[in-house]
C-alpha cells in the first residue's frame, strides 16, 4: 500500500559513472521524503524487530542500471552492540563508536529507501586534525563518538585512522559547514520552549507539509505551533495538544491555508505516540493511507528517542504530499474523530519498510559476546586473566567488578566462582578479566605488595590464574561397565532412557553402592571439618586487627 | 524484589555432584523428573581443581517440595546416574553456588588501603598468607579424595571381575551338563534358579 514512488526523491549533482559498461551513476546528494542527503552525512536506518536504530555515514551514493538506488555506509555502533569490548557504563550517554580495520561490521551497501532521516553525529575526538565543536554544536548532537571499533581486531580504539574504508578521515571529523544547523538541529538543541519551525523554509503552496517532531523530553507533552497560521495562536492553545489538533483541523477546513506545520513532543514516558493529527484525515481514505506510512516513520524514531537517556532529542520529520493531499484541501472535509495508531501497526510498518527497501543483515550477531569459557582462555593466554581471594562469598561478580573499577580505576569482567561442596564456605574467589597484560600485571603486584583491606577483615589475595579447562574424559572412576553392556549404556545414554534408578539391596551394585556412600560421608565430614579449622584459624589472626 | 525471587529460586533448586562426565543435560532431566518437574540444569563449570573431577550440577525444580523430596530419596537410597556403582549425591543448593545471582540489596562495599607502618598491614599479610595456605589444603584434600575414589573404583572393578568370573564359570557348568551330572552323582535336584534367579 505504501508507493515509494509517493515520496519526493530527486538526485542531486551527479559524480561520475562507473560500472562494466558505464552504466552505474555516482551521485553527490539527493533529496529524498524532503531531506537533501549529502555524501558524509550520517543517518538513522531501522530493522524489523529492533527497538535501536543503526546509524551510518553515508560514503558512497548511485543508481544500478536497473534504477534501483543504493547507499554505502560506515557503521556506527551503539555502545550496547558491542558491550564484550566497551562496557557500557564507560560510554557517555550518546556516545556512538565509529567502525574501522575491515571486516565484518564496517560497511553495508542498503536501499537508499531504507533510510529512515538524518543523523547529527558530531566528532569529539581530541586529535588535531578534527575541528572541536562548539558548545552549542554538542549540545545539538544526537550523538558524539571518539573512539574507533576495529571490526577485525575488535579493539577499541581513540585514534582514527588515516583512512576508514577507503574514505579520507577528514570525512569523519568535524567538517566547516557539516553542521550548519538546519531546522531540525535547531529544534533538537533548543529543546523545551522554543518555537519550533521558525526556520522552516517555506513551502509551495498547495503542499501540505507536516512536521512531526518527537521530543525526548521530560516536560509534559506540549504541543508548539510551527507555521505563519499556527505561531500566531495564543499561548493557551499552544499548550494543548487537543487544542492545537483542532487547530489545524480549522485550518484544513478554510480549504486554501493548505499549510500546516504541527509539532508533536512526546515525553519519555509516554508509550504511545500521539499521532492523532494524522488519523483526523481518515475520512479521505487516500490521504490517510498517504499518510500513515509516514506516520510510521516517525513512530520509529520515537523509539529513538526513548532510548536515549534522557537527552533531549528531536526528530523533524517533514512530510510532503503531493496532489493527493491537496485534494484533501478542496472540499471534504476531515472528520475530527481521535484514532489511535492502527493495532496492525507493526504490520504495516513492516510493509513500509519492505516497500521502502529494507536491511538484510542481522547487526545483532555481529559481534556477539565470546562465551564465558572461550573468553578466559583467551584471557589466560594473553596474562590478563587473575584470580582474587579471600572475596567476602556474598558477593556477586558485578560487585567485584565495581571494586576493582573503585581501586584501580580499571574496567574488567569478572565472575565469581560457584561454590562446590569443595570449597570453603568462607572464602570467596573470583576470576577477573583485564583489559592488557600490564593492567593485570599490576594488580596482581600492587595486591601483594600493598594490603587491600575490604569490610570483615578481608584483605584482598591476587595472583596470575592458571586455570584448568575440563577435558572430555569418558572413563569415571567409579562407573564399572562390563565390556558386554557397553554398548548398551552408549545407546541409552544417547537416547537419555533408563540411564537412573535407585539401587535396590540385595545386589551386588547395591552392596558396592554402599561403599561410595560410605565414602561421601567421610569426605564430607573431613571437608567440614577442615573448613570448620580453616575458619577458626582465619577468625583468630583476623581478631588481632584493630581496624575492622 | 529480584532478590526475593532469586532466593525463592534457590529453595527450590538442589546441588547434584559426584556425575560422570558422560551425563549431560537431558540425562540429568530424565533422571529427576521422576520425582516432579526439572525447570532448568546448569552444570557447575570446574576451572582451579583437577580435570578429572566429577562433574557437579544445580537442578532447579518447579516446587521446592520437590527438590526436598529428591534430596531426601537420594540421600535414603543410592541413586544411579548413567552408570553404577557410583551414586549420585544431593544436597540443597547455596546461593554462593549460583553464577547469575544479584545484587544483594543495600550493600555497599567500602575498601582502604592499609599503609606498611599501620600495625594492621602485617596482620593483614599473615591473613593473606593464611588465605593461600587454606587454598592449598584444600587442593590438597581434593587431590587425597580422589586418590580414596580412585582406590575404591578400582578394588571394586576387581572384585566385580572376580564375581563376573564366578558366574562364567557357574554358567559354563550349567551349560556342559556337568551339573546336572553331579546333582545325579549326589542324588540332588538341580534346579537353574538358584543359580539364575529371575
Amino acid at each position: 500500500m505504501v508507493d515509494v514512488e509517493n515520496l519526493e526523491f530527486k538526485w542531486g549533482k551527479k559524480r561520475g559513472v562507473g560500472g562494466k559498461k558505464r552504466d552505474v551513476r555516482f551521485y553527490e546528494s539527493f533529496t529524498y521524503d524532503g531531506e537533501e542527503y549529502r555524501l558524509y552525512d550520517c543517518v538513522y536506518f531501522f530493522k524489523d524487530d529492533e527497538p535501536l536504530p543503526y546509524i551510518g555515514k553515508i560514503i558512497k551514493i548511485w543508481e544500478n542500471p536497473d534504477k534501483t538506488k543504493k547507499v554505502k555506509v560506515v557503521w556506527f555502533f551503539q555502545p550496547h552492540e558491542i558491550t564484550c569490548y566497551l562496557a557500557a557504563e564507560e560510554a557517555l550517554e550518546n556516545e556512538l563508536v565509529l567502525a574501522t580495520g575491515e571486516g565484518l561490521g564496517l560497511t553495508n551497501i542498503n536501499p537508499l529507501e531504507a533510510i529512515a532521516g538524518k543523523c547529527n553525529v558530531v566528532c569529539i575526538s581530541k586529535d588535531s586534525r578534527n575541528r572541536q565543536p562548539s558548545i552549542e554544536e554538542r549540545q545539538l548532537a544526537d550523538y558524539v563518538f571518539y573512539q574507533t571499533f576495529d571490526v577485525g581486531q575488535r579493539t577499541i580504539s581513540d585514534k582514527i585512522d588515516e583512512k576508514i574504508a577507503g574514505i579520507e578521515a577528514k570525512y569523519f571529523f568535524n567538517r566547516e559547514g557539516f553542521l550548519k544547523p538546519s531546522a531540525d538541529q535547531k529544534s533538537g538543541g533548543a529543546g523545551k520552549e522554543d518555537t519550533i519551525g521558525k526556520q522552516i523554509p517555506e513551502q509551495p503552496d498547495g503542499d501540505m507539509k507536516v512536521s512531526l517532531s518527537v521530543i525526548h523530553d521530560k516536560v509534559a507533552p506540549v504541543v508548539q505551533e510551527v507555521g505563519s497560521e499556527i505561531a500566531g495562536t495564543d499561548k493557551k492553545d499552544s499548550l494543548s495538544g487537543l487544542k492545537s489538533s483542532s487547530k489545524i483541523d480549522s485550518d484544513v477546513r478554510e480549504g486554501n491555508k493548505a499549510k500546516i506545520d504541527d509539532s508533536v513532543k512526546v515525553p519519555d514516558e509516554a508509550k504511545k505516540i500521539n499521532v492523532q493529527n494524522f488519523s483526523r484525515h481518515d475520512s479521505d481514505s487516500n490521504a490517510a493511507k498517504a499518510l500513515e506510512p509516514n506516520v510510521k516513520a516517525s513512530e520509529d524514531k520515537s523509539k529513538l528517542a526513548k532510548d536515549s537517556h534522557g537527552k533531549v532529542k528531536s526528530f523533524l520529520k517533514e512530510l510532503k504530499t503531493d496532489d493527493k493531499l491537496t485534494k484533501l484541501g478542496n472540499g471534504k472535509l476531515p472528520k475530527e474523530s481521535s484514532v489511535q495508531p492502527p493495532k496492525d501497526y507493526k504490520k504495516s510498518k513492516k510493509h513500509a519498510l519492505q516497500s521502502m527497501g529494507k536491511l538484510d543483515f542481522d547487526r545483532s550477531k555481529w559481534f556477539k559476546e565470546l562465551p564465558w569459557e572461550e573468553r578466559m582462555k583467551n584471557a589466560h593466554e594473553e596474562g590478563t586473566l587473575v584470580l582474587l581471594q579471600n572475596l567476602d562469598p556474598a558477593y556477586n561478580s558485578a560487585d567485584v567488578q565495581d571494586i576493582v573499577r573503585q581501586v584501580f580505576k580499571e574496567t574488567c569482567t569478572a565472575k565469581m566462582f560457584q561454590r562446590t561442596a569443595f570449597s570453603n564456605p568462607y572464602y570467596g574467589q573470583a576470576f577477573v578479566i583485564f583489559k592488557t597484560r600490564e593492567v593485570a600485571q599490576m594488580v596482581v603486584t600492587r595486591l601483594d605488595k600493598g594490603c587491600l583491606l575490604l569490610p570483615n577483615g578481608r584483605p584482598l589475595v591476587a595472583s596470575i590464574a592458571n586455570p584448568s579447562f575440563p577435558k572430555k574424559q569418558s572413563t569415571f572412576s567409579g562407573h564399572l561397565t562390563l565390556d558386554k553392556l557397553k554398548l548398551q549404556t552408549q545407546r541409552e545414554m544417547k537416547e537419555a532412557v533408563s540411564t537412573s534408578h535407585c539401587s535396590q539391596p540385595n545386589t551386588l551394585e547395591f552392596d558396592m553402592a554402599m561403599e561410595w556412600c560410605l565414602l561421601q560421608e567421610r569426605a564430607e565430614c573431613s571437608w567440614k571439618k577442615l573448613f570448620e579449622l580453616q575458619e577458626k584459624e582465619y577468625r583468630k589472626v583476623k581478631a588481632e586487627l584493630k581496624s575492622k | 524484589m529480584e532478590y526475593a525471587e532469586f532466593e525463592e529460586k534457590v529453595k527450590r533448586t538442589l546441588y547434584v555432584d559426584d556425575l560422570s562426565p558422560n551425563v549431560t543435560e537431558a540425562v540429568l532431566r530424565s533422571a529427576l523428573d521422576q520425582f516432579g518437574t526439572v525447570k532448568s540444569v546448569q552444570f557447575i563449570p570446574n576451572y582451579l581443581g583437577p580435570s578429572n573431577l566429577p562433574q557437579r550440577a544445580l537442578v532447579e525444580m518447579a516446587e521446592p517440595k520437590e527438590a526436598k523430596a529428591i534430596i531426601s530419596v537420594l540421600t535414603q537410597f543410592p541413586f544411579m546416574v548413567a552408570g553404577m556403582p557410583r551414586p549420585v549425591r544431593a544436597r540443597a543448593a547455596k546461593m554462593e553456588m549460583f553464577d547469575d545471582r544479584p545484587k544483594r540489596p543495600g550493600r555497599e562495599i567500602q575498601y582502604c588501603w592499609l599503609k606498611p607502618s599501620d600495625p594492621d598491614f602485617q596482620v593483614a599479610k599473615r591473613l593473606k598468607h593464611l588465605v593461600q595456605k587454606h587454598s592449598a589444603e584444600s587442593a590438597l584434600m581434593l587431590k587425597q579424595q580422589l586418590l580414596k575414589e580412585e582406590e575404591l573404583a578400582k578394588q571394586q572393578a576387581q572384585s566385580l571381575k572376580a564375581n563376573y568370573k564366578k558366574y562364567e564359570m557357574v554358567d559354563s557348568i550349567v551349560a556342559d551338563g556337568r551339573v546336572s551330572k553331579l546333582a545325579k552323582y549326589y542324588n540332588q535336584m538341580f534346579d537353574r534358579r538358584f543359580v539364575f534367579p529371575g
